[in-house]
């Protein structure tokens, strides 16, 4: 048999006669204490050693205790000073006693009260007498102090104990004394002989180059301590939630769009049919710059057909809006409030040159609103959009292909709210049911992009569109309350690193 | 979207429906896409919806929508109108900005509190959304008791201009039918004679000192200028006439009563009792003010109201008003099915045209486009006329119905063409899609079955999100915490607080050459060895115009001022703090179209008690070393960093970026008492 070396030592100290305590074993090893008491144990938990648990009282001289067993107790000081004013006979005047015995402070009222109560003598009317039976050689309490003082205090009777406990001159602690005793199976174990094997607690590069590890004893852990923290790195929750988007939409044939977050207001607004005095299109809505204040470059002949849709209309009986329409305001510089911009940039060919139908575009992007920055409000969200592009296309294609989308976020059940926009008809918003609170929320805007955006760039066949926010996606599958939380610059690290991953 | 306080109770009375119950008639607003948004302080119902249907900003006219989707009403209803007796002249004086009139005069008015609380709301909402607060149109609603048109009898003139309404609005209709919109106003009846109106009011300019009224919501005469730096409602819209030569006024024989689009007189003021009531809009657009005014008149006709047409002369030109005139769309048959989704027989669509307050009927197909457009002498194309239209095509229809999904294998009904009759109170009809989401309301697009469209696209990432996220998976990896921070910071935030200058406070406003010269094909000028040229980060920003917050004035030029910020805001948090961002920055650039250099870009830094560059460095260096590029780390100054502790971050030849120890002082600017080494460089030095 192989033990660890504490192990071996125990079982060769203890006896299969004598209990030993810890103590003793100590003594004899000259090891730790706390290492023989595991040890001991995990020989028990061998059967090869009863351990015998008993509680054990120990005692300490105070600093107080430790004065009066080296100078006497206060009250026999006082009964030898009064015995040598030969107070025995008659009473002697105590301030002459009390001067005689060098006491003072404290120690007087110590001295007094202790000398009437264990009988050294009486005090009356300021005099004080001894009493003829008294012996201080055998006082119970200093002969108590002495033996603690000696470390043998076992014999000492407990109420002794106690009242020098209650005077403040011992400490008692309390500890449970274990004691080893060798089974029927640890004589045996020891008469079959047992090697030394090492207790391992770290697996070192050496034991495994040397082959040791083979002969090691791995000593068992707390496995269900807890361990140190540890943050790492991790992605951004929110940036999860638009990488399960962008999956989403990459499976379901999208293609991703990319295109500049300042834009000329042609591609955010005149190309959406936005007419020029909306009221969105006022700065309180979306930002405009003063710097760089006017794109340089536009597309000629595609001014010219956005203009005549917002003026004239498109189709033979369309019409326009009875709006002003500039091409200086066209050429403003905004922060794009909507990723639509994008779609016009594609849809006009100017992104990635013509397409022809069927096609499918998506982005999760940067938007921007000149809005209250709360709970459930930012300047900068991220907008998830959409379309398809298809000869014939329906409003059966657009709610089949979102009910798509929405399932894979186990949002099921959609309904389609009429809805108008100035850039698609029909138009609808979407609501869903929350997975969890069964609350109905908005879950998007959608619709077919009207002829007098789709004719003036050029395109013959139908397009489908929708967005949404991420934020509001992922405020459902995080459970975050302040959209504060999940995006900017005011983020609380705690947050991010508790977040839940989303996947 | 717009909101409208209607009463529950009135709703009920207008459609004749006592018995829907409160949660009832929100199911039915709700079906119309009208929200309940909650309740006002008297108790009524506040409606929210999207602001195509201006119709609807009242509650007669949310009644007259409901009473559609009832099938109380079907297909178009146009108020009887009587001749004029009241005539409106422009002048030639009227200020050139503002030069359109129009109007009605309304009799009857079964008015009490209800109707007129009703009708200031109504005319307060179109003020907000078709009259863009007053400035595209404005409304004044007057007393007719109270003014005086003429000393003349008021004669009826029995010979010139007496038209029955009813048989003129349909033979207007058509002859309106075919013209395109002249956004100059005219109209086709602009030269007949309006005759009999002998009553006359005068839309003029006058200085803004010239005349005198009294005010509503005052009590002593004030002239035009005083009203607009005196009264609360002339301060108010006195932006709208600020540049315009002469004030706009409209006189009575009395004097004058009215200064659009500011105020009215309180001579002609409404109250509870005012049975006949004339109404007035000026405004930019001839087109837009008849809209709001046939609005109007439905909302009053629906109360009763008698509406008298009125004749509008302008120095070269006549017309007559309140212009109830129908518009016609003409909508395939093929284009509704294929919108829809679903097969339709014609006499359904022409039902849903019906239940949706309009008209339809089969236009005849051998017409050409363009003049097909007019169905001569058809009238009003009324129920009857749609009921006899209706039965044509049916016989090749039969077979339809059992064809199920299919819509795009050529329909039996697919050369049907159908002419859609518009009502005058739609302002949101531009064209057949219209239509066809009226078609699609009344036939219910919840009933309708989603499908997956049969069509095959390739999906894919682009190429800049992809090597994003490779870069970030790295840095997730090398244990940064990924951040999304946002793009709008404030100056201080941007430049000083990192000490760096912004280029705007130094060089003054035109530098954006020298921002030119850090674009993408010219790293070389940013954060170079030589420490010459513009620090990294110090780049010209694209800065917002009359921004609210001076916090998000600009849109940040580098991304560590962000990663600073979040260190500061979590000082409370356990460290280390090693966080990473990539993400969007932005600087000045007139060699762009847009003017503006948007780039990506990689930053990174690490709070932790033993910070140090050579921790930076391993990180970069791992990073760079993942994306087989050569780094390079010269020497350079930068004002964020520590002298000595600072380096160009140069990647295969490029100088790119910065890395480096963070100043002392920039980390106490921070509030922060740990070190910080950071890096950051452009993400288009890894592609």
């Amino acid at each position: 048999m192989q033990l660890p070396d504490a192990q071996l030592a125990v079982i060769e100290a203890a006896s299969a006669t004598d209990q030993k305590t810890i103590a003793q074993l100590a003594d004899e090893t000259g090891r730790e204490p706390e290492t023989l008491t595991g040890a001991a144990f995990d020989l028990a938990e061998r059967g090869l050693l009863d351990v015998t648990e008993r509680p054990d009282e120990t005692f300490a001289l105070t600093e107080e205790g430790a004065t009066y067993s080296a100078d006497g107790l206060p009250e026999i000081r006082l009964y030898r000073a009064a015995r040598e004013a030969d107070a025995d006979d008659d009473p002697v005047s105590m301030g002459q006693v009390i001067g005689a015995s060098g006491l003072d402070g404290e120690a007087v009222d110590i001295a007094l009260s202790n000398f009437a109560r264990k009988g050294y003598g009486e005090i009356d009317s300021g005099a004080l007498s001894t009493s003829p039976d008294a012996d201080p050689d055998a006082d119970a309490e200093a002969a108590a102090l002495d033996a603690v003082a000696a470390d043998d205090a076992n014999d000492v009777a407990t109420d002794t104990i106690d009242r020098l406990v209650q005077r403040g001159l011992l400490t008692r602690s309390r500890a449970t004394e274990r004691a080893v005793e060798l089974t029927d199976g640890g004589v045996t174990a020891l008469m079959e002989g047992i090697e030394a094997a090492d207790g391992v607690g770290r697996l070192t590069p050496e034991m495994l180059t040397s082959g040791e590890w083979r002969n090691a004893d791995f000593r068992a852990y707390d496995v269900e301590a807890d361990a140190d923290r540890t943050n790492g790195g991790r992605v951004h929750v929110l940036r999860e939630t638009a990488e399960r988007v962008t999956d989403v939409l990459v499976g379901m044939g999208f293609r991703e769009m990319d295109g500049p977050h300042a834009d000329a207001e042609f591609w955010i607004n005149d190309c959406l049919f936005m007419p020029q005095d909306h009221p969105a299109r006022t700065h309180w809505d979306q930002f405009a710059l003063s710097e760089p204040a006017e794109i340089a470059d536009l597309p000629d002949d595609l001014v010219e057909r956005v203009k005549e849709a917002h003026k004239e209309g498109v189709g033979e009986d369309g019409e326009g809006y009875h709006s002003p329409w500039t091409e200086d305001v066209a050429r403003g510089m905004d922060l794009r409030g909507h990723t639509t911009s994008l779609s016009m940039r594609y849809l006009s060919g100017e992104a990635v040159g013509e397409l022809e139908p069927p096609e499918r575009y998506f982005s999760v992007e940067k938007v921007y609103r000149n809005d209250t920055l709360d709970a459930t409000h930012l300047l900068e969200f991220f907008q998830i959009e959409g379309w398809v592009m298809a000869e014939d296309l329906s409003v059966r294609d657009l709610m089949g292909t979102f009910t798509e989308f929405y399932e894979q976020f186990g949002i099921t059940d959609i309904e389609f709210k009429p809805h108008y926009n100035p850039y698609t008809e029909p138009s609808f918003e979407l609501f869903g049911t929350h997975p969890t609170t069964g609350e109905l929320i908005e879950i998007g805007n959608s619709g077919l992009f009207r002829d007098e955006v789709l004719r003036p760039l050029g395109v013959e066949c139908n397009v489908m569109a929708w967005g949404l926010a991420l934020e509001r996606l992922a405020m459902l599958t995080t459970g975050a309350e302040d959209i504060r939380d999940l995006h900017g610059t005011l983020v609380d690290l705690d947050f991010l690193r508790n977040a839940e991953v989303t996947y | 979207m717009v909101v409208v306080d209607v009463g529950f109770d009135e709703l009920r009375r207008l459609t004749g429906h006592d018995e829907k119950g409160d949660e009832e008639l929100k199911a039915d607003l709700f079906a119309l896409g009208i929200e309940h948004e909650g309740e006002t302080d008297d108790g009524l119902a506040q409606l929210e919806f999207a602001p195509d249907r201006l119709d609807r900003l009242s509650v007669e006219g949310i009644a007259r929508s409901l009473r559609y989707q009832y099938g109380d009403d079907r297909g178009i209803s146009i108020p009887r109108t009587n001749d004029p007796d009241w005539r409106y002249e422009v002048a030639d004086s009227v200020p050139a900005e503002r030069p359109y009139a129009t109007g009605a005069v309304v009799r009857g008015v079964n008015m009490d509190e209800t109707v007129l609380d009703s009708l200031i709301q109504l005319q307060e909402k179109l003020h907000a959304t078709m009259g863009r607060d007053r400035v595209k149109g404005a409304i004044g609603i007057h007393d007719l008791v109270m003014l005086k048109g003429s000393e003349a009898l008021r004669t009826p003139n029995e010979s010139s201009g007496e038209r029955e309404r009813d048989t003129s609005t349909a033979s207007a209709s058509d002859g309106r039918a075919g013209e395109a919109h002249d956004p100059s106003g005219r109209d086709p009846r602009d030269h007949e004679a309006a005759g009999s109106a002998d009553n006359t009011i005068t839309y003029r300019g006058i200085e803004a000192e010239a005349d005198t009224f009294v005010p509503l919501d005052a009590d002593a005469e004030l002239s035009p200028s005083g009203v607009l730096s005196d009264h609360p409602t002339g301060r108010k819209y006195a932006p709208i006439v600020a540049e315009y030569e002469r004030m706009p006024t409209i006189y009575d024989e009395i004097g004058l009563f009215s200064f659009p689009p500011v105020i009215n007189g309180r001579r002609t003021e409404l109250d509870a009792d005012s049975t006949d009531l004339l109404i007035e809009l000026t405004g930019t657009d001839q087109w837009t003010i008849d809209r709001m005014c046939a609005i109007l008149c439905y909302a009053l006709a629906a109360r009763g109201g008698q509406i008298e047409d009125v004749a509008v002369s302008y120095p070269d030109r006549e017309l007559r008003r309140p212009d109830l005139a129908v518009e016609t769309k003409r909508v395939s048959h093929d284009r509704i099915e294929s919108v829809l989704g679903v097969d339709l027989d014609p006499e359904t669509a022409i039902d849903l045209a019906e239940r949706s307050g309009l008209d339809a009927r089969v236009a005849d197909a051998d017409i050409d486009d363009g003049e097909g457009a007019h169905v001569e002498g058809n009238g009003r194309s009324g129920t009857a006329a749609s009921t006899d239209e209706r039965n044509t095509p049916t016989g090749t229809d039969g077979s339809r119905s059992a064809a199920g999904d299919s819509t795009d294998g050529g329909s039996t009904a697919g050369d049907v063409m159908y002419e859609v009759s518009i009502p005058p109170y739609r302002q949101d009809v531009l064209g057949p899609l219209d239509v066809i989401d009226d078609l699609g309301r009344a036939y219910g697009f919840n009933d309708l079955e989603p499908r997956y469209p049969d069509v095959s696209t390739v999906g894919g990432r682009h190429e800049r999100s992809r090597v994003e996220r490779a870069v970030r998976q790295r840095l997730v990896g090398l244990g940064s915490e990924d951040l999304l921070n946002f793009h709008l910071i404030a100056d201080a935030e941007n430049y000083d607080r990192m000490g760096l200058t912004s280029p705007d406070a130094t060089g003054g406003g035109d530098e954006t050459a020298d921002a030119g010269s850090n674009d993408a094909d010219d790293r070389g000028a940013v954060a170079n060895g030589n420490g010459t040229d513009t620090p990294f980060g110090a780049l010209a920003p694209a800065r917002i115009r009359e921004p609210y917050s001076a916090e998000y004035g600009i849109v940040r030029t580098w991304a560590l001022p962000s990663l600073l910020m979040v260190l500061e805001n979590n000082t409370h948090r356990a460290y280390p703090q090693e966080l990473a961002e990539i993400g969007l920055a932005a600087g000045r650039d007139a060699s762009e179209s847009t003017g503006l250099a948007e780039f990506r870009t990689v930053a990174a830094v690490l709070a932790r008690t033993d910070a140090s560059y050579e921790i930076a460095k391993s990180r970069l260096a791992a990073l760079c070393r993942a994306f087989d590029v050569e780094l390079e780390t010269p020497p350079t100054d930068h004002p964020t960093f520590i002298d000595g502790r600072v380096a160009a971050v140069v990647i295969d030849g490029v100088s790119t970026g910065v890395i480096g120890e963070v100043h002392p002082e920039v980390l106490v600017e921070h509030d922060l008492e740990v070190p910080v080494a950071a890096f950051e460089f452009r993400l288009d030095a890894l592609r």
